[in-house]
């Protein structure tokens, strides 16, 4: 406690509270019992795959070098802009991607899924060093640690003055990359679980064929899987508070709770996107 | 075979226009200021420094693009539907887009500004009127582009998403791309183009903007002259790179290995830019130097 009474305040780890995960622990187990009551074990499989699929993107998002603001005038390194709208970019550009690939089964969805997130990010934080270094003239330096961990390259004496640092160190980059493969893995789950339930459930609402559903089924997959994207982007964007420069920053270590925080998230959203027919049948 | 040659064609179009879009995402965000620096926009008056800068922020730019793309989107596929010709429909839609980012443009500049009343900061009436209308010219172009990439993808490549969610994806994707590039050469090259090149902005300047041009008090469209010469063009790159890479790889190498082979060129492409960046980052810090010696900089 300092002086004035106030909390610490600790940069680093933030563990979760009790409360927290007996609150969150509650929740997913009614979701998940929800679930299966509207959807049968069907529901319940794919309520598992959104609540992976919405942990990942929260997960993911601690990855991303974001420096707000002040990276904008060089000022701390990181990607110049909010943490959860370029995890949204990321993760939805891989989302673009896993649902092209959709027809060629899960494994090979998912995987183009992290691709199309990944590659977004690696042409992003590489065009970010471009402008960096040939725009203005700043090498990358960071100002959470002395040394690059994989690289070895030392940061202190590449800092210029009255800055914490600036531009992406090549631990930045990797960061940036891992968090975009994992956030258009997260979407791209979340996508096909509940496509699949949609593809079960509209041809028997509506009394049509599958090909004849297939752009509703498709469309309220994908706007339901942007939507719980944001949900767990934003939630990630909470825990970091303002700005992060990827895996060897010190807030890094904040992640358990996103990750509680995005599976209780994901399940009551999922719940909700599952049984939408269920609901809606109810009033 | 002439699918896939058909497929690349439509590929190469879409980065091309991506470039296009791009671009001028980034210069309209720069005239606005609608990226980071407007943090500093906002505060210059706070701090004593009256200025001429339009500042339209109040909300990213992604999520703003977002809406705009998936808007224009949203009423060309409407229009479409209605058995208007494509090209007309994405004209029509791209333009009611507009309108509604002139008024977000026009609520947002007067919000902003007024409520910067108490540091003596006017609203000027000249500016919303001259800048306001060279933000919607440059949101029409990228607006326009954007969504024929996402008409392209849907009706010549099959995605499977509506034009819509298409819309809504790119636009976030677009405003990722170009506020992550464009936004620190706005905002230091341009804003702080007082302080010295080949350094950050040391914190104890900040608000301390460049208000002045080579003649009267500099406005937006100046810096929008100044961005669109590296900042717009480096944004256009990212997120003509962005779309090309991603429907090349599918577009050509789904068919092999069952479709792993898109996948593993989206590997090769991403340690390919791995290599690329680690090259700059050590001609950077070979070319440029350490600002100071190692001892005194751990001292």
């Amino acid at each position: 406690m300092t002086a004035l009474g106030a909390p610490k305040q600790a940069g680093g780890f933030q563990p979760p509270t009790a409360m927290g995960i007996v609150l969150s622990v509650v929740l997913i187990i009614v979701a998940l019992a929800l679930s299966f009551l509207l959807v049968q074990t069907a529901g319940l499989v794919a309520l598992i795959g959104i609540i992976i699929g919405g942990v990942l993107i929260g997960f993911g998002v601690h990855f991303v070098p974001v420096g707000g603001a002040p990276a904008a005038m060089g000022q701390s390194p990181g990607i110049a802009t909010g943490v959860a709208m370029l995890a949204a970019g990321a993760g939805l550009a891989g989302l673009f991607a896993g649902a092209w690939a959709a027809p060629l089964g899960l494994a090979i969805a998912a995987a183009s899924g992290a691709i199309g997130g990944g590659l977004l990010m690696a042409i992003t934080c590489t065009m970010v060093n471009v402008i960096y270094v040939f725009g203005m003239g700043i090498p990358a330096a960071s100002g959470k640690v002395a040394k690059d961990p994989i690289t070895g390259d030392t940061f202190p004496e590449y800092k210029s003055q009255g800055t914490e640092g600036h531009g992406l160190p090549f631990i930045s980059w990797v960061g940036g990359v891992i968090g975009g493969a994992l956030g258009g893995l997260g979407g791209t789950l979340i996508y096909l679980e509940l496509l699949g339930i949609y593809q079960a459930q509209l041809p028997v609402i509506l009394g049509a064929t599958v090909e004849q559903i297939a752009p509703v089924a498709v469309s309220l997959a994908g706007i339901f899987a942007i939507g719980m994207f944001l949900v767990n982007a934003v939630l990630a964007a909470y825990n970091i508070t303002g700005t992060i420069e990827g895996p060897h920053d010190p807030k890094f270590k904040r992640f358990p709770r996103a990750i509680i925080a995005a599976a209780a998230a994901s399940a009551v959203a999922g719940v909700i996107a599952l049984g939408l027919f269920q609901l809606l049948g109810v009033f | 075979m002439e699918e896939i040659i058909f497929g690349i064609g439509i590929t190469a179009l879409a980065g091309a226009l991506a470039a296009v879009a791009g671009a001028a995402e980034d210069t309209e965000s720069d005239i606005g200021s609608q990226g980071d620096p407007n943090s500093q926009v906002q505060l210059a008056p706070q701090m004593g420094y009256v200025h001429r800068i339009f500042n339209k922020a109040i909300a990213g730019e992604p999520p703003a693009y977002g809406l705009w793309v998936a808007l224009g989107a949203g009423l060309a596929w409407a229009f479409m539907a209605m058995q208007i010709n494509p090209i007309l429909a994405i004209v029509l839609g791209s333009a009611l887009a507009v309108f509604v980012q002139g008024v977000y443009a026009t609520t947002a500049y007067l919000g902003r500004t007024a409520s910067l009343s108490k540091f003596e900061q006017p609203v000027y009436i000249d500016i919303l009127k001259s800048m306001t209308t060279v933000t919607m010219a440059h949101a029409f172009v990228a607006i326009f582009a954007t969504v024929t990439v996402c008409h392209l993808m849907n009706g010549a490549l099959g995605h499977p998403f509506p034009l819509p969610l298409l819309g809504l994806v790119w636009g976030i994707a677009l405003g990722a791309a170009g506020s992550a590039t464009g936004n620190p050469f706005y905002g230091k090259e341009r804003q702080y183009q007082n302080q010295a090149f080949g350094a950050g902005v040391p914190i104890a300047a900040s608000g301390n903007i460049v208000r002045y041009a080579e003649a009267g008090q500099r406005n937006s469209i100046d810096n929008g002259f100044f961005s669109a010469k590296l900042g717009g063009p480096a944004s256009g790159i990212c997120f003509g790179l962005i779309v090309f890479f991603e429907l090349w790889r599918t577009v050509v190498f789904e068919p092999v290995a069952a479709g792993w082979g898109a996948i593993i060129v989206g590997v090769v492409v991403i340690l390919i830019f791995a290599i690329i960046d680690r090259y700059i980052e050590v001609w950077a810090r070979k070319t440029f130097g350490p600002y100071t010696t190692p001892e005194e900089a751990s001292s």
